[in-house]
């Protein structure tokens, strides 16, 4: 089974539970509290998913380490770079 | 208008398309050279966008999962909206999103668009 099937199925098994809770479709009777926590879930779990990605990247972005020698070689690879290639008449 | 050959080893030297090889390479992480800390404007972006995700997590968890629990009349409800709301306001800030998105890549679009050439 590839991935792809995989996250479908996946997907569909938790859609249908959500759909068999939040509508009452199998008259389980589940008390009012807790429909009223599971009909708002796949809203739920996306901000959720968006609240990790942005903390992620946040975290990434304040530990992600300079390197003063490296760029300074760079720059000057770059200026190299550059002369060589203008010389044979790429345009910049 | 100069026409340049096809063949791209005529064109770049090798020395030209190391240095832009490592270009292409300055995303990854150098692990043997030495490094500093990231600088303070990058950390002072991190850490808010960190703390930003932590609180705009709180308040959505207490208000989808939490609130149903609470009596209808203890004090806390006045710091929270209606509960469609907790559904509605993603549901729009989504809807925004996407609608940069899209005139984001129209513009560039436009603006990068070549006329015809004329043979």
């Amino acid at each position: 089974m590839t991935k792809l099937l995989e996250w479908l199925l996946g997907v569909s098994v938790v859609v249908t539970a959500w759909g068999l809770l939040t509508f009452d479709l199998l008259d389980l009777k589940v008390p009012q509290v807790y429909r009223e926590v599971v009909w708002p879930m796949p809203v739920y779990l996306l901000v959720v998913f968006g609240c990790y990605s942005i903390a992620t990247v946040g975290y990434r972005v304040a530990t992600f380490n300079d390197c003063e020698e490296a760029a300074q070689e760079l720059q000057a690879q770059i200026k190299e770079a550059k002369l060589d290639l203008k010389k044979k008449g790429l345009k910049f | 208008m100069i026409r340049y050959p096809l063949v791209s080893s005529n064109l770049l030297s090798s020395r030209a398309i190391r240095c832009l090889t490592l270009l292409a390479c300055v995303e990854n992480l150098f692990p043997t050279f030495q490094s500093l800390p990231a600088t303070g404007a990058d950390q002072v972006a991190g850490m808010s966008l960190v703390c930003f995700s932590l609180v705009l997590f709180t308040y959505y968890t207490v208000w989808v999962i939490v609130l149903p629990f609470v009596d209808s009349d203890h004090v806390i409800h006045t710091f929270f909206l209606p509960r469609e709301y907790s559904v509605i306001l993603p549901g729009m800030a989504a809807l925004i999103l996407i609608l940069c998105v899209g005139l984001f890549i129209g513009v560039v679009t436009w603006k990068n668009r070549k006329p015809k050439k004329v043979d």
